[in-house]
């Protein structure tokens, strides 16, 4: 039996029940939808701190000034739904006295008396739980978003039975579409195969001696992307020291990680451009000093010689200081022509035809060293590129290959073309004296550096090729045995 | 006491034809009187150095050329620092060259067997108070020897 029925009561206990709805620290409202009229208790008036008298008690008073404009549909629907949840209760702002609005939440029920349909609620205060509700709401969208911002997503191993837990972040950066328990050996071998050694080892070291890790891998996604992650794990330990847990994020560090390798490698670029720069001014400057440092000698000399003969002799050394000055300034040129070529129009070129022009060109040198020179260029037969380097390349190549012929037996020269991946690769072979490259290494393409005392040898040619190739992207590598021969490796593209 | 001018004996090593025509040539307009020999390369240096039948012919003074095709002047150095204590005389070693590269002067300076590195084209000048140095502590030994 509940307290409102079957109890009639007196007019002693009705005020006593007054009084303790007037202290308790809720309020009490009616609404007489008939009569309109409102009663409030002074309960109501406290909750919301004002004194008895302070506010009209009225319906009107409520809802245009006491409730927040934007909670009165809330409020109304609750009204109006009451009759099929008699349990009914809303959470509405009302305007306090002095701290403005405050969360509050009211019951709503109604019944029928002799004046007609009464509706009436009790409100509490709930401002506080209300705005941790809020504040933790608010948190947790701040991390989630924040999460989701950064690209992470956390993970955590158990080290006693290899149970692995992966948060919902991680599933969403592994692209998959819903939440399949992974096992390690799964998780790992989302990434790419030259990394699982890695990072398997890292989780290993994680368990056995408890060393955090943190590594950058490359992952491939369920939907076939891939990206560069970032790892961290971090070992949890019990009393005993051993590691119960492994602990960690990945992170979808792709974008920066991919700006970064660009960056690294523009960086080695300028780098090696900065050097070979810095060594060509060195060069110049040595080569123009050595023969106007010989020329300003001569003349000294000249000057202070008597005879004729002598006097002669000296401008013989003079005429051809001059004529080395002048090949070193030609060389000059050519490099500094390589520059400006680079924008000169890339053509496709028939690899095979120009071979056979260039080897048209050093006819009188191929036969008197009765050499044997094979192509094949089946496998590319086209190449765009400029075709003034693709000339110079091949003509230098061939004409070292003539130069740097065994004396014992005639040239075997071999060159033929690749295509591997995206690359174009072109490369020459021969069978001549060959080059140590234990004691010169790369200074074979050095400015000026020769190596086997040939009357021909400038030092020039290597040079000038290796620059043509570097300055369209490509590269050049050596292998070569000393009397055995020398293979070009050249990335053309 | 009177003093006799020792002869002094240089070697040059430079793969400049023209350079080393004008070197001997500067040292006889100079009447420095000095013997020369000289070398393209320095594997040529090394194996005369090495024979021991130039022993009694060995230079006081070596020029030497930094860049040379075959062995260089830093490899010349190098050898050269293996047999230098079967030489039984101490040679000096001025290095020479066009190159101004700061590197290659701090690379030399901080060799022991190196004595100086001189820019080309030496002037004569520079060569007189050179030889004319060597000259002096020939002297100074035979002045000991007496003493």
């Amino acid at each position: 039996m509940s307290f409102s029925e079957g109890h009639k009561f007196s007019e002693d206990s009705k005020q006593h029940l007054a009084q303790i709805i007037d202290n308790i620290n809720a309020g009490i409202w009616e609404y007489n939808i008939n009569t309109k009229e409102t009663k409030w208790s002074s309960g109501f008036y406290n909750v919301l701190g004002y004194m008895f008298g302070d506010i009209e008690c009225s319906n009107h008073v409520f809802f245009e000034h006491l409730l927040y404009h934007q909670d009165k549909p809330t409020f109304l629907s609750a009204l109006n739904n009451n009759q099929y949840n008699p349990s009914n209760s809303v959470q509405i702002r009302l305007l306090t006295k002095t701290a403005g609005y405050q969360w509050f939440e009211s019951t709503i029920k109604r019944y029928n008396d002799e004046s007609g349909q009464v509706i009436y609620g009790s409100i509490i205060s709930i401002h506080q739980y209300k705005q941790a509700e809020l504040q933790a709401a608010h948190n947790d969208r701040v991390y989630s978003e924040a999460i989701s911002i950064a690209k992470f997503g956390s993970w955590e191993l158990d080290a006693r039975n290899m149970d692995l837990w992966l948060s919902k972040q991680l599933y969403d950066i592994f692209e998959l579409q819903n939440q399949v328990k992974l096992s390690l050996d799964e998780a790992i071998s989302f990434f790419e195969p030259n990394y699982r050694a890695t990072i398997q080892g890292a989780v290993n070291n994680a368990i056995t001696y408890c060393q955090p890790y943190e590594l950058e891998l490359k992952l491939r996604t369920a939907k076939n992307n891939l990206i560069w992650v970032r790892v961290k794990g971090i070992p949890i330990i019990d009393d005993f020291g051993k590691c119960v847990t492994v602990r960690g994020i990945l992170q979808d560090i792709d974008h920066s990680k991919r700006k970064t390798l660009t960056l690294e490698s523009s960086l080695n670029l300028l780098t090696d451009q900065n050097r070979r720069l810095q060594n060509f001014a060195y060069i110049v400057s040595h080569n123009l000093r050595s023969h106007t440092g010989n020329l300003q000698f001569m003349v000294s000399l000249h000057e202070q010689t008597e005879t004729p003969e002598e006097r002669t002799e000296i401008f013989g050394h003079i005429k051809s200081i001059s004529d080395s000055l002048n090949a070193t300034i030609e060389h000059l040129n050519e490099i500094v022509k390589i520059q400006t070529e680079i924008t000169n129009e890339r053509k496709l070129i028939d690899i095979e035809k120009l071979f056979n022009n260039i080897q048209l060109a050093l006819k009188s040198n191929i036969e008197a060293l009765n050499a044997h020179i094979e192509h094949d260029f089946s496998k590319c037969q086209h190449i765009n590129y400029i075709p003034a380097y693709m000339e110079s390349i091949l003509q230098n190549l061939l004409t070292n290959s003539l130069k740097y012929a065994h004396p014992d037996r005639s040239p075997e020269i071999k060159c033929y073309t690749l295509k591997e991946r995206n690359h174009i690769y072109m490369i020459f072979e021969d069978n001549g004296i060959g080059i140590d490259l234990e004691r010169y290494g790369d200074k074979i393409f050095g400015m000026y550096k020769t190596f086997h005392q040939n009357p021909d040898a400038k030092g020039i040619g290597l040079f000038i090729t290796r620059n043509q190739i570097e300055a369209l992207g490509g590269t050049i590598k050596v292998e070569s045995t000393v009397n055995i021969g020398t293979k070009f490796t050249i990335k053309l593209v | 006491m009177i003093v006799t001018k020792s002869d002094v004996s240089a070697c040059i090593i430079d793969d400049d034809p023209i350079y080393v025509y004008g070197f001997k040539k500067l040292i006889k307009l100079r009447g420095l009187h000095s013997q020369i020999t000289s070398f393209s390369n320095g594997s040529q240096a090394i194996t005369w150095l090495k024979n021991p039948f130039n022993i009694p012919n060995l230079p006081d003074v070596i020029f030497l050329d930094v860049n040379m095709p075959g062995m260089d002047g830093w490899e010349f150095l190098q050898e050269f620092a293996e047999i230098k204590s079967q030489l039984g005389k101490k040679i000096s070693i001025y290095m020479l060259s066009s190159s101004i590269n700061l590197n290659d002067v701090y690379r030399a300076k901080n060799n022991v067997d190196v004595v100086d590195y001189i820019f080309k084209p030496i002037s004569g000048h520079q060569l007189t108070e050179l030889l004319g140095m060597m000259q002096e502590t020939e002297e100074t030994k035979i002045q000991k020897y007496k003493s």
